[in-house]
Formats: structure tokens, sequence, C-alpha cells
């Protein structure tokens, strides 16, 4: 049932994988300048 | 009216997949944020800049007889829906209450406050009554009234959300909350409310600070460039006028509210809600309650929820703000920021109900001449029709994707602009609206597809 209705999901997923993409640049970013300034 | 305000026949043939004018919308929201860091590199918003309009005609459009003119026809509409809501059909569209409060005030205003200025506090019902009834009793009393209280400046705007998550409960909850008599009943009662909150705190000061209507007309207002200033109609720099919003406590959750609202009429169609909506109510019903207060409060829950789903992501964004430096508190940045959620709350408005208002706005020609359902013609019009031909499917669609991405474009630059008057260095303000950046294009991709989900 899942793998069946897999489009409908992944459809509705990809509404929101520019801001997730988005959020995991920026904790990314975060990190890496907080590793630079304790550096 | 539901149907109506989602569309009456599925998108087809568009050109590209829905989803992918989600991601289009979202660079767009990008590339703007990349313009605004290089070419707007100085607040231009916080200054004030405003001038009547020329030839005197401010003068007369802000004018006394204008206004006591506007208040009177604001009192006949009252009067109208309330008559007909207590003594017309019951036929929610037959009768002219529902459209006229759902329809023609909550969403007809809108856009009349964003083109006009704050229309609505010149045609406000209850404060042309409350400063007439304050009037006489001076002439009858002869000397000063008494001082009203002082608004608690920690009550801030906690009524005026308060009173919009009622409306949204009246429309979005109550079984029969179309229904006319429930309809001017509650109108009643927001009557008597508003009525003693006047009396406590003044007519002017309760308007401008607790109201829930007039709060809420004129957040959209602000967007306008049209502006009264004693009793002058006047131009002000674009934008500006959200810029100048002194917000406090409440404000933020009244945004919450107001686009919390929205988010959940559309969400309430997703099958990610039709699926487990069943299941809350089972729960209440399994606990004594009956099945249609067991619905109600299925929806009630559904309401309250995403409105705090809507308040902690904004918070998120603003925890986000504050991670980059400054020494600014939360609370100092989520009120900082929170007037560039007001283009996010239009764009919301906008784009799902402006069908409602385009299709159900016509009813009012029919409903003006049979008001009370009864057969009447005051007008000569009760036998028009609803044009429903006057949008298609496709172009509905296009223009929710250009309201939603306008809408946001614009949040975003009051954002940046904030930013760049709080922070000491631009580069913080900028980096600072990385996060503010993300909260936008998540509610662009929250709007499409709460869009989409209306013709899923």
């Amino acid at each position: 049932m899942p793998i069946a209705h897999a489009g409908h999901w992944l459809t509705n997923i990809a509404y929101f994988l520019p801001v997730v993409a988005f959020l995991v640049w920026l904790v990314i970013t975060q990190i890496r300048e907080r590793r630079r300034s304790r550096g | 009216m539901s149907l109506i305000a989602h569309g009456l026949v599925a998108r087809s043939d568009l050109p590209i997949p829905e989803w992918l004018f989600g991601w289009a919308a979202a660079m767009v929201l990008v590339v703007s944020f990349v313009a605004l860091a290089v070419l707007w590199p100085q607040p231009r918003l916080e200054r004030e800049h405003w001038r009547p309009l020329p030839g005197g005609v401010g003068r007369v459009l802000g004018s006394r007889p204008v206004e006591i003119l506007c208040g009177a026809v604001g009192v006949v509409l009252l009067g109208v829906v309330v008559y007909a809501g207590l003594r017309g059909t019951q036929s929610p569209t037959a009768n002219f209450a529902p459209t006229f409060i759902y329809v023609i005030f909550w969403l007809g205003l809108v856009p009349a406050s964003v083109l006009l200025g704050d229309v609505y506090k010149a045609f406000n019902p209850w404060r042309a009554i409350g400063r007439a009834v304050g009037w006489t009793a001076g002439r009858v009393a002869r000397a000063d009234l008494p001082a009203p209280l002082t608004y608690p400046d920690r009550l801030g705007h906690w009524p005026a959300a308060a009173g919009v998550f009622a409306f949204a409960v009246m429309e979005l909850v109550v079984s029969n909350g179309d229904r006319p008599e429930n309809l001017a009943i509650a109108t009643l009662i927001y009557s008597a409310l508003t009525f003693v909150a006047m009396a406590l705190y003044g007519v002017e000061t309760w308007i401008d600070r607790g109201d829930p209507y007039s709060v809420y007309f004129n957040l959209f207002s602000r967007l306008s460039p049209i502006e009264t200033r004693d009793q002058v109609v006047g131009l002000r720099r674009p934008l500006s006028g959200l810029a100048a919003l002194k917000p406090g406590p409440g404000t933020v959750p009244l945004l919450a509210v107001m686009i919390g609202s929205v988010t959940f009429d559309g969400a309430s169609e997703a099958p990610i809600w039709t699926g487990i909506a069943p299941d809350i109510a089972s729960f209440f019903q399994d606990v004594g309650v009956s099945p249609q207060r067991a619905l109600e409060l299925t929806f009630f829950v559904g309401l309250t929820g995403t409105i705090v789903l809507i308040y902690c992501f904004y918070r998120l964004g603003v925890v986000g703000a504050k991670s980059v430096g400054g020494g600014f508190t939360t609370g100092r940045l989520a009120r900082a920021f929170v007037h560039s959620l007001v283009p996010i709350a239009l764009a919301y408005v906008a784009a799902h109900y402006f069908t409602l208002l385009l299709f159900q706005g016509q009813g009012l020609s029919f409903l003006a001449s049979d008001p009370l359902g009864d057969g009447s013609d005051l007008f000569g019009t009760a036998d028009s029709q609803i044009d429903y031909t006057l949008i298609g499917a496709n172009a509905t669609w296009y223009w929710q994707v250009a309201f939603v991405v306008a809408g946001h474009v614009v949040a975003l630059t009051l954002a940046h602009d904030r930013a760049l008057a709080l922070y000491d260095q631009a580069k913080l303000a900028v980096r600072s609206q990385y996060w503010m950046l993300a909260v936008m294009v998540g509610f662009t991709s929250l709007a499409l597809w709460l869009l989409s989900q209306a013709n899923a």
C-alpha cells in the first residue's frame, strides 16, 4: 500500500524540498562557521 | 462556498507539474534575496514621508461629513445583516447575511484596504455608533464625560488575536457557522462586547489597539500608499506603513492566527487531514461526545494545531536569526520582523479566496435585491446569475502562484529593510535574513502545496 501511493506522497514531499534543502544548507553553514571561529 | 473558494474544475494541461511551480517560486525568492543584499544597502522604509493629496482632495475625503456618511452606510449595512439573519431564509446562499459577512466584508475589505488604505475605519459601524453615543452623551450631560481607562499595554493585540480566532472558529469549525440566524446572533454578541470595550477604553483607543476587525484590516491597509492623518487623506512611501507598525503583546499570535486559519482551511481538504480527522472524531465520540460536537472538536483541534505550527515555524526562523549574533532576544526579534508576516497573510488570503470573492461576490447583486430570500426584487437584480466562466482553472492557478510569490517577495523586502535598521553591521543583517528567507520559502512551499490540495 505505501508503495502504491508513493507517487502521491513523493509529489507532496516535492513541494517542501526547497525549504528542507535550504535549512540543511543553513545548518551546515552555521556549524562550519562555529568550527572556524573556535579554530 | 468552500467548493467555489477552491475552484470548480480541475486544472489540466499545465506546462510543468504543480510542484515545480513551487521550486520556481523558491528560486524567485532566492534571487530576490540576493538582489536585495546587493541593491538595497540602506534602510529606506523606516523614514516616514507623508504628504496630503493635492488640491484639497485629501481634506475633502477625510472630512467629518464624509466620515459621518461612511459611518452611516456601515450602520445601515449592519442593520440589514442582522435583520436578514434573524428574519430571512435560513438558506446560506439565499440570505444576504452569510455572503456579506464571509465574502464582501471579510474578503472584499482586504483588497480594498491594500489599495485604498484603512477604509474600514471610515465605514466601521461600531465606531460610528460609539462616537455618536459619546457625542450625544456629552451634549446631554453638558459636561466632560469621565475619562476612559488606560488601555493596558500588556493586553496589546491579544483581544484582536482572540477575536480573529473566534471568527475563524465560526467560519471553519462550527457546524452551522454559515446559518444566517447564527451569524446575526454572533454579530449581536460581538456588538455588545465591542460597546463595553469602547466604554471602558474609549472608542478610538479600542479601535486602534483591541478591536479584532479594525486591527485586522488596519494591518492590510499598511501596505497601501494611502493614509489618513488628522482627517486628511494623503500618500506615504509604499510599505512604510508596515515599517511604522508598533508590535506589542499578541501581535505575533495575531499574525499566526491570520495565516494559520487560511492554512487550515486549505489543509482541511488535504488527504493528510481527511485521513486523521475521523480518528480524532472517534476519540471524542468514545469519551461520550455527540457526533456533531466530535466533528466540531476535531476541527477545533486542527485549526488550533495549525495556528500553533505556523507560530512555531516563525519562531524557528527567529531563533535562527538570533543565532547569528547581535545581542537581541528572541522576543525582540520576533516583534521586529512580525510586520513582514502581513504580506504573507495577504498572499494566503488572496491566493486561497480570490475566486470565492470573484464568484460568490457576484451574488451580492441578487442578494441586495432579495436580502431575506423571500422573493423581493428591491433593485431589479434579483434574477441575476453568477458567471462562473469569468476565470478558468489554469488561469486561477497562475494568479494564485503570482499572489504567493509577490506576497513573499514583499515580505522579504520588509524583513531585509528592518534587518538593516536593526543590526550595526550589514553583514550580520544579511546573515540574519538567511533564516527569514528560509521562513519565506517555507511559507511559499506551504501555500502552493495547500492550493494544489484543493484540486487533488
